[in-house]
């Protein structure tokens, strides 16, 4: 079997570039993503290999991007938008709750949406308000669509390729401080990483970690270092999420600390801890906690204060360890 | 089919939805029906408009678009069902009236937000030249619907990929209670030139008028493959929607039967023409009041959608999330 070590971009590049080659109904569309290869380069050398039809550099227009998309994929293709950076999505906000979601939905099964739109997100990068945030609670929120983030080349390649065979509308969401930070050995052979299951990078016996996308290193790095016997689940989709493998990891620890850069208030961490509440309460042996960004906008020069990092991990871990 | 047949039909069927409209508001007064948007005035547009076309063109229409299913065949069932929401729509009964779907007949799915059916015609148009095909797509909106962003991007994208795809403005003069003069300081179809394509207007009252320009628009559109904006100017001789009050904002009206109701502006050019009499019609409006009745009643009996079909086709397979709520919930 052979492989290569693959960075993120190289391999989210690799696996479009290998769909592409055997599905002509795979279109991609976006600003810069042709002749530029795309702001982080994740589409570098596409258009120059299936041409300007198939790699399409768009007019500067998120709800035109994915607004086109939609009907593009409702009439037989398969299209990946790319909005350049998930901050500029919101005027896109309404094609996707309102057509791209419910449109299996509204028309009784008739029409859907095949779509698969990539965009980068997170912080991390000093990208400060517009260029980090990360949006994934609106999307989750919204019945219809399924929101992937990988933490990691292999999953990246296996997540999008189960994503381009999937019938419905996926937010592919990179987390774009890992795009060059982490290489993997990444087979060259097709695999897919199923769809709604999440995988147990870590195992340990006195607390469970549930994480996904860039946080995922972050936290792993964390149980290293100081040698903690902990469960870490990387969700790998977000939506809909793997609630059979989170309990049973909270079922044999009893403690949970969910760590994503989100602002707390309404995030992820609120609805897997109210799913845990609700199921596995006799088994907590402490409250559950959240390490996550703060309810402020995403600051510039005081970013390293807004991502979650090892010492306040730790000292959540502190906090459980009090619980006997 | 000759002329004569083709107008002869063409006036059946704006007699037929404004029969079937009449009957849906009474329905809706009688609490029969929960919602709907009435289509008054604007029978002669769509019906011009759908006389031009082919049966593999696609329609992305919106909420007012009775007459112009009706003509491209849609059976009145199809639309009746969908304003009952009964367990024969084709939506299952999951959208408010008004919010048809026929993908037999290649409409597709009406949503609400208005003009946000505009980029995915864009996009299908898109298709259509990536396969090359030699479709077209309709695209229908209204005159509020062109201060919308939505607008303003699929015209754009339109022009700039070199699209087919017409743009059908059914300007009815009022987005709600907002006149068109406060919706924009030009015409609308002289926004076209900014964008870089086609535009023009036509009386979309008179189905003849409305017609020729039709038949000449989309066939220049199929042959260039270039998009083009029609402003069909007409009026929405009834209330925005059955909630609606039009007499606390506008004191203009066209009265059904009067000079300006396009059944009557199309009676008599199709009598000048020799086309008709007054028997005929005579005949087909009764013809249509029976067809209507019946089919209404004979809907009406349909049962409701049964409760399991709300957890369908959220995602092609249901989620255990959404397999644990129903399980909850039913
Ligand atoms: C984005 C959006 N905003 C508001 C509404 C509520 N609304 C429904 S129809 C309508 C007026 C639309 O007017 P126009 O586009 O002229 O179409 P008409 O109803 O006159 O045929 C409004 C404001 C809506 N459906 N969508
Ligand atoms: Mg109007």
């Amino acid at each position: 079997m052979s492989s290569k070590q693959l960075n993120m971009v190289q391999a989210i590049n690799s696996t479009l570039d290998s769909f592409m080659a055997r599905d002509d109904s795979i279109i991609l569309l976006g600003e810069d993503i042709g002749k530029d290869g795309g702001v982080f380069r994740v589409t570098d050398g596409l258009q120059a290999k299936y041409g300007t039809e198939r790699v399409i550099d768009t007019p500067l227009v998120e709800l035109g991007i994915v607004g086109m998309a939609i009907g593009m994929a409702v009439s037989g293709l398969r299209p990946v938008p790319e909005i350049q950076f998930q901050d500029f999505i919101f005027t896109a906000f309404d094609q996707l709750v309102n057509q791209a979601a419910k449109m299996r939905y509204r028309s009784g099964g008739s029409y859907n949406v095949p779509m698969v739109l990539r965009t980068p997100y997170g912080g991390g990068i000093k990208g400060g308000l517009y260029h980090s945030q990360s949006g994934e609670a609106y999307f989750a929120h919204t019945a219809g669509l399924t929101v992937i983030s990988p933490s990691n080349p292999y999953d990246a390649k296996g997540l999008l390729s189960a994503s381009l065979k999937y019938n419905d509308p996926v937010i592919f969401l990179e987390p774009k401080r890992l795009y060059r930070s982490i290489k993997n050995d990444v087979p060259d052979e097709d695999y897919e990483v199923p769809i709604g299951k999440a995988s147990l990078v870590h195992e340990g016996d006195d607390l469970t970690f549930v994480t996904y996308g860039s946080m995922v290193p972050l936290v792993l790095n964390t149980v290293s270092k100081n040698n903690l016997n902990a469960d870490v689940i990387d969700l790998r989709t977000i939506m809909p999420y793997d609630g059979e493998t989170i309990l049973n990891s909270v079922k044999k620890t009893g403690k949970v600390i969910i760590v994503h850069e989100a602002p707390r208030t309404l995030g992820m961490g609120s609805e897997i801890s109210a799913f845990i509440a609700e199921r596995a309460i006799d088994y907590l042996m402490g409250p559950i906690l959240r390490v996550t960004g703060p309810d402020t906008p995403f600051p510039y020069r005081l970013e390293d204060y807004y991502m979650p990092n090892e010492t306040r991990i730790l000292k959540a871990v502190r906090k459980l360890q009090e619980y006997r | 089919m000759d002329e004569k047949e083709m107008f002869v039909n063409a006036y059946r069927t704006m007699v037929l939805a404004r029969t079937l409209d009449k009957k849906i508001v009474t329905a809706q007064r009688q609490g029969r029906v929960g919602f709907y948007t009435p289509t008054m005035g604007q029978e002669a547009l769509q019906v011009g408009m759908s006389m031009a076309l082919e049966k593999d063109d696609l329609i992305y229409e919106y909420y007012r678009d009775v007459p112009f299913m009706l003509h491209r065949g849609v059976p009145l069932e199809t639309l009746i069902d969908q304003i009952m929401g009964n367990s024969m729509d084709n939506e299952k009964g999951r959208q408010m009236p008004s919010h048809y779907s026929a993908k037999e007949y290649n409409f597709m799915s009406v949503q609400s937000p208005v003009a946000t059916n505009l980029p995915l015609a864009v996009g299908a148009g898109y298709a259509i030249k990536y396969r090359k095909k030699k479709n077209i797509v309709v695209t229908t909106f209204g005159d509020g619907s062109t201060s919308t962003p939505d607008f303003h991007a699929a015209m754009n994208m339109a022009a700039v990929f070199d699209l087919p795809v017409v743009f059908l403005c059914e300007n009815n003069k009022w987005a709600i209670s907002l006149p068109v003069e406060k919706q924009t300081k030009v015409e609308i179809w002289k926004k076209a030139e900014a964008y870089g394509m086609r535009g023009l207007k036509v009386d979309g009252n008179d189905l003849f008028a409305m017609y020729e320009v039709a038949k000449a628009e989309v066939e220049k559109t199929r042959n260039t493959g270039e998009p083009v904006l029609i402003e069909a100017v007409s009026y929405r001789m009834g209330p925005h929607s059955t909630s609606d009050d039009p007499s606390k904002y506008r004191t203009d009206t066209i009265p059904e039967g009067s000079e300006g109701d396009p059944i009557v502006i199309a009676e008599k050019k199709l009598k000048e023409k020799g086309y008709i009499d007054d028997a005929q019609i005579e005949n087909i409006k009764n013809e249509a009041k029976e067809l209507v009745d019946r089919k209404f009643e004979e809907r009406e009996k349909v049962p409701p959608p049964k409760p399991e079909s709300m957890f369908q086709d959220v995602y092609e397979n249901p989620t255990w999330i959404i397999e644990e709520e129903k399980g909850d919930i039913l």
